[in-house]
Order: C-alpha cells, then structure tokens, then sequence
C-alpha cells in the first residue's frame, strides 16, 4: 500500500520522466512543420513543404536508402549470429562461459570512438572502406550484445524438458532445434532483431569514421548538413527517424503478440 | 526390461517387467524415480549395467530412436503448437506416412476423449486436458513402453483420482507396457499390476500392490504404503517384547531372542473397545486413553496412548459411521490386535528383496 503523499512523489517523477522523455520528440516534430525558413519552436503557421524538400534531395534519399542497406546488412549478419550465441551461453555448459560473455560484451564497453578508429584501421587494411556493406557488419559488431541479451532471456524461460520431449518423441537434435528451441526463443530473436535494425539506422559514430561521400549514411548526412546551415528539412528527418523507432515498436508489439502463443501458461 | 545401473542415485536396481504390464516405482522425492526414468528413455547413461527393451539392449541407442514414449511431470507441451500438432509430432518426426496423419491424430484425440479440442492451443486447455494430450502425444506412435514421470503430481485430489482411473483405462486398452513413478502410494495401489518401492536408490520391495500392502518386506514399506503405527522393543517366543509388555506378532524372518526389532500394526487392523471389554479373537488386548481424535470423512483417526507401550503413538481407524462418537478425547479404552497383524522386521539395516517379484 502507498500512502496519498507516496502516490504524489511517485507521480510526480513519472510525469517528470515522461515530459523530459518526451520534449525533445514533440519540439522535433513541431518543429519540422513550420512554413517559415528557420527552425523555431513553436513553429510559424504549418506546412508540409519541408518534408517535401527531403523527399526531393537526392542526396538525403541516396543517404537513407543506405542505411536501409546497412540495416538489412545488420540484421542478417546479427541476427543468426546473436541468436546462436544468446541460445548457446543459456543453455549450454561452455567451457569458457564466463569468459565467452566478456569477451561478447566487449564491443559494448569499449567506448565506440575506439571501435570505430580501430575497424576504420582494419577495414582500410583490408581495403574494403569507401563501401556501404562493412558498416552493415561494422553496426552488427558493436551492437551484439543487445540480441545476445535479448535471445539470452528467452532461452533462459525455455523449460529443458520441452528439448528432451522433442527427442522422446523422435526429433534428432536438428529437428529439436528447429521445433522446438527456435520457437521458443522467437520473441527474444524477433525483439533483438527489431532493437539491431532501429540501433544500425541511428547508428552514428561509427558510421561517421567508416563512410565517405560516396557512402554517407543518414545519420551522418544529417551531421554533415548541421554542420553548414540548420534548416526544418533537419527536423523533418528526425521526424522520419521518430517515425522508424514507432513503427519498430509497434510491430514488436504486434510481433511480440506471438508472445502469448509462444510461451506456455 | 532389465536394469542394473550402478549410479548413487540409482543403485544396483535390477528388474524384470514382463509386456503388458504397469508397473508403479513408488518413492519419497529424491528416491531416484525421475534418474531412473531418465536413464530408460535415454537422456541419462547408466554409469554401469544393462537397459533392455523387449530383449535388446538400448545402451547404445539415441533418446531420438528409442521406442519410449513418455509423459513428463510438468507435460511438457509444445507451447506454440495446438493440440492435434502436439499428437502429430512424434508422427512426423518418426517419418510416419503423412496421409495417414491426421486420422491417426484424430483416434488418439478420441481416446483420450479430446475430440473436440484438436485445434485448442495449449494454454487454452484445462489442467486435465493438458494430462490427456500429453498421454495421446507419448502413445501415438506405438512406443514399446510407456513411461510416466509422475504427471499427476500437481493436480488436485479429485482430479488426480480421474486421472489415475484414465490411464489405467487407457493403459488397458492398448495393453502397452508402463512404467509409472510416483510418491503417492495411493496412485502406486490404483493403478499398478506390480509395485516397486524405492528408497536411496535402492528397491526395497517388487511385489504385486495387494501383497506390498499385506506383506511388507521390511520397515520402511510398511511405514510407506498404508498407515502404520510402529513398535520398538526385542524379540521374543511370541513376537515382540515392548519394556515390559509381551505383543503377539509375527517375524519375517525367524529372529533370535533379545534381537533389536521393529514392529508394524496397520491403523485398520487394530481393535478399539470401552474400558472392560475383552475384545474376543485379539491375540494381545492393552489398555489405553484417548489422545485425540481426528474426523476424515470416511473414518475417524484415533491417536491412543498406552502406559504398556510408552513411547509408542497408536493410530487406529475407525470406518463405522454410526459409532463415529464412540469415544471422546481422553476416554479409558481398550485396544487389541491378532498375532499374524504384526509384523516383526530385524532394525537397523533395512532388508531390500531386490528386484525379484514376490
């Protein structure tokens, strides 16, 4: 039970977090829909024009028609990777567990500006910079641990007799895998893999050290025009990136809804 | 079968189980039941010995191609799949003929009278429910032997009883040989043809229900199945002394006089009557007090104590209705028992028969 002065301290911080969590989305959007030239909140009257501008730049579109690359690179590199690992360190006794989740968690405790420096180094080496696909895999590297996490804790709920009903009822361990431990740890797979796609399109720091002109990616060709002269065509791009992150969400949810089918009781 | 695996858990536990039979491994929790089961279906090695499925040795076969099927103490269930998809499983991955599928499916639903939930999905179904597609799921493809790992275990009473009555049915109808394990002796008498109760891993008993009951092989099973009020004292010409008092009864083995010994009365083979009464044909009559009462529905328990016997807590049932209020707490009573209800057994090591059907 909460006494009255409790419930008030509670609320308080929760509209406090949900106002601070939520300004900056709210002025970004209002933002992107002024009919005037300059960036302002609140906005002068309301126009569409700029989200006109950025479906007309080409080098805006060519910038997230990359990412989308880079996205889909992510996700196909992480997600049997991450899944295969997250299952692997749950279920399994592995020699080196202890050290296997340190050295997975290392991309993600590393600072990223040294990340980027040393793959920028490495992917020079192997002269694959100056294409879009290394940042693909690149976004895949740094970001892993979030699929490991999220596939780990669904295996982690997965009941160890369902696999030995599996082979009891004739499945080798192929069979057992595919239908019986992939099912199970579907939402954990379907969440990572939503979490990898949003977090490789956002994905700047990175991007910005192994991209050049050619191949900019969004985030790093909305810096790129930052750094010259603030117009709302920004705003209206991250409102597209806003936009991305709820649809992700909401799919998830729909996805995720799988939930209740996909776990017993 | 044969079995005689050399683990802790499961020590030396040698039997044979003739096909077509239900047989019931009755334990306390950490007895070694689930190792055992386990151990047959393949998801374990037996560290040492032999398992045989119909005279061929299955040591060397992968869980994935034994002939077991085998209904888990939590069902496990394939969550994702429906019903009918849970019973055609073991089908598809046994690469039974695909056309044939979904009739064979439909008979097993039936059997277990699910008919009309084929398409339910698992969390849709009822605890009971969930019983019967796990046994449809573990007995579709024709496995050689059964196992049952206690499913029932978390059911309440009422339906724990239905379900004990479901697959002895249901194990009858298909004469599929079974191999049940359980801490419920009640469940063990019910549904079994044959009973082996286990204690530390090893078989203290294998006998038919009826004789576990009757003729205990030791202490231990005695005080397992059925309620049992024990005796500690010596051996003696006539049975057993107790401090001072003499008790009609009979040894197991024959025992030599002054032998430390254990004896077992049954709750409902002893005789309860007022202070005075003689109660004729009882071998050793003593008298006693009320200590408690304790109303059951179908019986009432009566804790006696008795200055003859000290130490000793007596229970007593008793099934007449209409003498339910015979006694109150605290009353003057006699009690008695005749010589071939107690049972006399040697203390100390406990005397396991081993795996040999008595």
């Amino acid at each position: 039970m909460t006494s009255p002065s409790q419930k008030l301290v509670i609320w308080a911080l929760v509209w406090f977090a949900i106002l601070i969590l939520t300004l900056p989305i709210v002025i970004v959007v209002a933002a992107s829909v002024t009919s005037g030239n300059m960036i302002a909140f609140p906005p002068e009257g309301f126009s569409l024009k700029w989200y006109r501008k950025i479906l007309e730049a080409r080098e805006l579109r060519q910038a997230f028609w990359r990412s989308l690359q880079v996205s889909a690179i992510c996700v196909l590199v992480s997600v049997p990777v991450g899944t295969l690992a997250g299952i692997a360190l749950t279920r399994y006794r592995l020699r080196f567990a202890a050290a296997l989740q340190v050295y997975l968690l290392l991309p993600f405790t590393v600072p990223l500006i040294a990340s980027g420096i040393g793959m920028m180094l490495v992917f020079g080496e192997w002269r694959i910079l100056g294409q879009v696909w290394p940042v693909g895999i690149a976004c895949a590297a740094i970001n892993l641990p979030f699929i490991i996490w999220s596939v780990s804790s669904s295996a982690a709920a997965l009941d160890r007799d369902l696999e030995l009903a599996a082979q009891n009822c004739g499945a080798g361990p192929v069979a057992t895998f595919l239908h019986v431990t992939l099912p199970a740890v579907m939402p954990g797979v379907i969440t990572g893999g939503l979490l990898m796609f949003v977090l490789a399109m956002t994905e700047f720091l990175v991007s910005l050290l192994l991209t050049d002109a050619r191949t900019v990616t969004l985030p790093v060709q909305v810096y790129n025009n930052i750094r010259s002269i603030i117009t709302p065509d920004l705003a209206a791009v991250s409102t597209v990136f806003i936009i991305i992150a709820f649809a992700a969400v909401w799919l998830l949810d729909r996805l995720v809804g799988l939930d209740i089918f996909l776990k017993s009781k | 079968m044969e079995f005689s695996p050399g683990v802790r858990a499961v020590d030396n536990a040698s039997f044979d189980l003739q096909a077509g039979r239900f047989l019931t491994v009755l334990g306390p929790s950490g007895s070694g039941k689930t190792t055992l089961l386990h151990m047959i279906a393949g998801f374990l090695k037996p560290s040492g010995g032999e398992i045989a499925i119909n005279g061929r040795p299955v040591d060397a076969v992968a869980p994935h191609r034994r002939s077991v099927g085998m209904v888990f103490q939590k069902l496990a269930l394939f969550p994702h799949m429906t019903a009918a998809e849970n019973v055609a499983f073991p089908l598809k991955m046994r690469r039974w003929d695909p056309r044939g599928i979904p009739a064979r499916v439909a008979e097993f639903l039936d059997l277990v009278r699910l008919g009309g939930y084929r398409d339910r999905r698992i969390h849709e179904l009822s605890g009971g429910q969930q019983q019967r597609v796990a046994i449809a799921r573990a007995l579709v493809f024709e496995p050689e032997l059964l196992l049952l790992d206690e499913p029932l275990a978390a059911l309440d009473r009422k339906l724990r009883e239905e379900m004990q009555l479901e697959f002895r049915r249901i194990q009858k109808e298909l004469h599929v040989t079974t191999i049940n394990v359980t801490h419920d002796q009640r469940e063990a008498l019910v549904v079994s043809d044959e009973i082996i109760v286990m204690e530390g891993g090893v078989i203290q008993q294998y006998a038919p229900p009826l004789a576990i009951y009757r003729q205990p092989a030791n202490a231990f099973v005695a005080g397992f199945v059925g309620v049992s009020t024990f005796l500690d004292g010596v051996a003696s010409p006539a049975g057993m002394r107790v401090g001072g008092t003499d008790c009609a009864g009979r040894q197991a083995l024959p025992l030599a006089e002054g032998t430390p010994v254990r004896g077992a009365l049954r709750a409902e083979q002893i005789s309860l009557g007022p202070a005075g009464d003689m109660l004729a044909g009882c071998d050793t009559v003593l008298p006693g007090r009320i200590a408690d009462m304790i109303f059951e529905g179908e019986r009432l328990l009566y804790i006696i104590d008795s200055d003859a016997l000290p130490g000793a807590e007596i229970r007593i049932y008793h099934h007449d209705p209409t003498g339910f209020d015979l006694f109150e707490a605290g009353a003057a009573i006699r009690f008695g028992w005749q010589a071939q209800d107690l049972k006399i057994f040697k203390t100390g090591r406990k005397e396991p028969t081993g795996g040999v059907l008595q």
